[in-house]
């Protein structure tokens, strides 16, 4: 196990490495500049911020350097933003959009679990058809229109809810129910084909042949098979709810990161692309690690390294 | 009898989450209430509830050189002089001044009770330390060109000069002389720019990041900062140090940062925003209604042309180009806001000396005409020896708006010269890179004004200016341009204008759509939000009931 972890770790970090070069080249790449703007400034004034930016350097000379702020931790000041560090930024914006992400999948893993569970035992039956319906209008509205009619409904036409901004846990009822709704859909759908799968299997038919109720059956001994599918997919569901906030986030006014991972790049904001970029990935990496990590350990099937098994 | 019972929990429980999710928006409701009645009950705190839109990019003044900083800048902070609801110049920091007879040296007379919001006075030595700082080529700001009027300004910007050589002097510690590089008319108009802001040198000496948080900020304007979450909120009270502290009316401003169109507009329905932008798709239903205010923006939505390709290097071929397209019509049904279409190329409001406006001393100078638009296409492929025009594309930075009104202009262009272009957009940055490098054949391009004047807009155009990017080039412009910078006596100096534009016109290195304009709805109460042409948002006068 601990030899497996290494090893994740090291490939993880050639991943990283691989990410931050990629998106080095393309940084450099994309025509623009971020001191480009209507008025323009003249060749010294240029010069001068250029050369304060270290953009005055070779590409190589600034790829180690951003190397350096990698290592180091310390991304410098954002050039769109003269007053405030990357670091300032990240600092800031990812707890928020953390605790969005983590609501969220919490929210969808429970409510899609659980809606699953409902349309497999009642296999063909009204509640099944309702509960299935449901996912595919979840699957199929794209959550930033989901978003709209939320607030436009339950914020603006009966006030129940705030329109926007991230205060109170009122604040975020509606941004969590837009963002979680499509991934809700996806777990429901996996749920209830795994299960009536499982359902079919000997060993419930003995189970139930000892006479044990339905749910019993259900929560002790169907459901743990039956959420494998569930966790093999977290780690795509996870890169989608991050990405998921940048539009939730723009639209509820959440004082989150994805502002800075966009706009830092149509405003050329080098730092802040590379902070946002590295943050994003590693966050992401690990993420992955954790969940391979949880499937080894649900699934004693599954092993995380091979002894000697060459 | 278990299954029922089984049914029974669960119902329970989705009732129980129900409840605790109402119970939620119920307590903060009553929360919200809680906090009414309290401010209620001190006695009417009148706080206006604003959307900034974005995070300000500084509060440093030679830095944020943009509208989410300066619109909010503006009520922290006061200049020599501040635009009235006229919008013209009034006495603000400097309570007098003198113009000396040839025009370029002006002293002003700072108020003896213009202090800081930390108690210091505002003094010359802090107009002369920010000034400076603005046109310090390390300080990298992109306003810098502002300060070019100011005698030596252009050229330590340069590089070339030093600040011992600018044209600042504090005569005492409330006296301030200006000298300036030639009589600049409109020079207490520039200065209401929050470029020109003073900056406290004592506190900026001592802490250079001073306007990066709300607890070192120091104001000098109606409003002080009281905090600043950053991307979060802002919220400015009422400063007592103010000069004019009495005829502020307002306790406080909350500032928001909400950077979407629809969300703004719906916290406004809920009440959660005193102002709000119209959305695009709701402008036809809610234009017309009674709390939409509607203020002219000096400014400019145009088209260049890549006078050094083919086929625009022919002179009729441009004018053909922009004889063909209704400005009307687009104005009127594609941009909608009741923008106005644009008849010349310097935008209505701009007053000379005997007080009548720019745009209706020199008139129309371009108006919709097919039926000439085809002849000069003839005459034009003729002289040029076309058979057929070039491939022409036609070039936007991806927006909405700028998407339709090309697809209009494509129309246009098909349906009264039979030419077919072809559309092409890209990303702002990336098209902007293009057109410096004439990379264009045909595309859109923007322009609000810095200062009340005409050459603001008409200089863009001189040969080798950054803001040129046609590769149009005239020796008779640039020196009339020259002339309307340095003319002494006022009239005259319109009078180089007007020939400018008129040249602009004849020559038709760029056509334009329509002017710019800025509208809002406002809850019922709110009055006197001052909006300029030009200038930036000032809440000094602003009132809610």
């Amino acid at each position: 196990m601990l030899r497996y972890i290494l090893k994740r770790l090291l490939i993880m970090l050639v991943t990283l490495w691989i990410i931050v070069t990629l998106t080095f080249i393309l940084m450099v790449t994309i025509p623009g500049s971020p001191f480009n703007s209507e008025r323009g400034t003249n060749e010294v004034v240029q010069a001068n911020l250029e050369a304060h930016y270290n953009l005055d350097e070779t590409y190589i000379v600034q790829y180690f350097l951003y190397l350096k702020s990698i290592v180091t931790l310390d991304f410098g000041p954002s050039i769109k933003q003269p007053s405030q560090t990357v670091n300032d930024m990240l600092m800031r914006g990812f707890p928020i959009s953390f605790e969005l992400g983590i609501i969220t999948i919490i929210v969808a893993v429970l409510s899609g679990v659980t809606l699953g569970i409902f349309a497999a035992l009642k296999h063909n039956q009204i509640i099944d058809y309702l509960a299935m319906g449901f996912a595919v209008l979840g699957i199929s509205i794209p959550n930033f229109v989901l978003a709209t009619l939320l607030i436009q409904q339950l914020a603006v036409n009966i006030e129940l809810f705030p329109v926007a901004r991230w205060l109170s846990p009122a604040h975020m009822i509606l941004p969590i129910t837009a963002l979680a709704t499509g991934p809700m859909a996806i777990i429901a759908r996996l749920t209830r084909s795994t299960m009536l799968e499982v359902l079919t299997q000997d060993y419930i038919k003995m189970a139930r042949a000892k006479g044990l109720s339905p749910w019993k059956i259900v929560i002790k001994h169907a459901l743990k098979n039956a959420l494998m599918p569930v966790v093999t997919i977290m780690g795509t569901l996870l890169a989608g709810i991050l990405t998921g906030t940048f539009v939730i986030e723009k639209i509820f006014a959440v004082p989150g990161m994805g502002k800075y991972f966009v706009e830092s790049i149509n405003q050329r904001d080098y730092p802040v692309i590379m902070g946002t970029t590295v943050f994003y990935s590693a966050f992401l990496i690990i993420m992955l690690f954790l969940v391979d990590i949880a499937y080894g350990l649900l699934d004693p099937r599954i092993k995380l390294h091979k002894k000697g098994g060459k | 009898m278990k299954k029922w019972l089984v049914s029974m929990v669960i119902i329970l429980f989705v009732v129980a989450l129900a409840a605790c999710t109402a119970k939620k928006g119920a307590g903060e409701e009553s929360k919200d209430n809680g906090k009414q009645n309290a401010t209620e009950e001190s006695v009417d705190k009148k706080v206006l509830k604003l959307n900034n839109g974005r995070e300000p990019t500084s509060f440093d003044p030679a830095i944020g050189f943009d509208n989410v900083s300066w619109n909010a800048l503006n009520n922290l902070m006061e200049g020599l002089t501040r635009l009235g609801d006229d919008h013209q110049p009034q006495p603000a920091i400097a309570e007098k001044w003198d113009v000396s007879e040839d025009g370029k040296t002006y002293t002003f007379y700072l108020r003896k009770d213009a202090n800081w919001s930390n108690g210091d006075p505002v003094v010359a030595e802090d107009f002369i330390f920010a000034w400076e700082r603005l046109l310090n080529p390390d300080t990298g700001s992109a306003a810098g060109f502002l300060g070019y009027f100011i005698k030596g300004g252009e050229a330590f910007n340069n590089g070339e000069g030093s600040k011992d050589d600018l044209g600042l002097t504090a005569v005492d510690e409330k006296t301030f002389e200006v000298e300036l590089e030639s009589p600049t008319g409109f020079f207490l108009h520039l200065i209401t720019n929050p470029a020109f802001f003073p900056v406290n040198h004592k506190v900026a000496e001592e802490n250079p990041k001073w306007h990066a948080e709300a607890n070192t900020f120091v104001a000098n304007g109606p409003f002080k900062l009281d905090t600043w979450k950053h991307d979060n909120e802002m919220v400015f009270s009422k400063n007592k140090e103010y000069w004019d502290a009495e005829n502020v009316l307002l306790d406080g401003v909350h500032w928001t940062m909400i950077d979407d169109v629809n969300t703004e507009y719906q916290m406004f329905e809920r009440g959660e925003l005193d102002s709000a932008e119209i959305p695009a798709e709701l402008s036809d239903q809610l234009i017309d209604g009674e709390n939409v205010r509607i203020v002219e923006r000096g400014g400019l939505d145009f088209y260049r042309f890549n006078v050094t390709e083919e086929p625009f290097q022919n002179i009729k071929i441009r004018k053909a180009f922009a004889l063909a397209i209704d400005q009307k019509e687009i104005a009127e049904f594609v941009v909608k806001n009741k923008v106005e279409p644009a008849s010349g190329f310097v935008s209505p409001g701009f007053m000379n000396p005997e007080g009548k406006d720019f745009r209706d001393v020199n008139g129309d100078l371009i108006s919709f005409n097919p039926e000439e638009a085809k002849a000069l296409l003839e005459e034009g492929m003729k002289e040029e020896g076309y058979d057929e025009l070039p491939k022409v594309t036609l070039s936007y930075n991806t927006d909405n708006v700028n998407k339709d009104v090309a697809e209009t202009l494509q129309g246009m262009i098909s349906e009264h010269l039979g030419i077919k272009v072809e559309l092409e957009n890209t990303e702002w940055n990336v098209f902007l890179e293009d057109q410096k490098a004439l990379k264009h054949q045909l595309s859109r391009s923007s322009f609000l004004y810095d200062y009340a004047d005409p050459v603001n807009f008409l200089e863009s155009f001189i040969t080798g200016s950054y803001m040129n990017r046609t590769g149009w080039s005239n020796e008779k412009y640039d020196e009339l341009i020259a002339n309307a910078k340095s003319a002494v006596d006022e009239k005259k100096r319109w009078e180089y204008m007007y020939e400018a534009e008129k040249l602009l016109a004849e020559e038709m290195p760029i056509f334009p759509i329509r002017y710019y304009n800025q509208v809002e709805v406002l809850q019922e109460g709110v009055t006197n939000i001052l909006r300029h042409p030009v200038g930036y948002l000032d809440l000094k006068y602003a009132d809610k009931q």
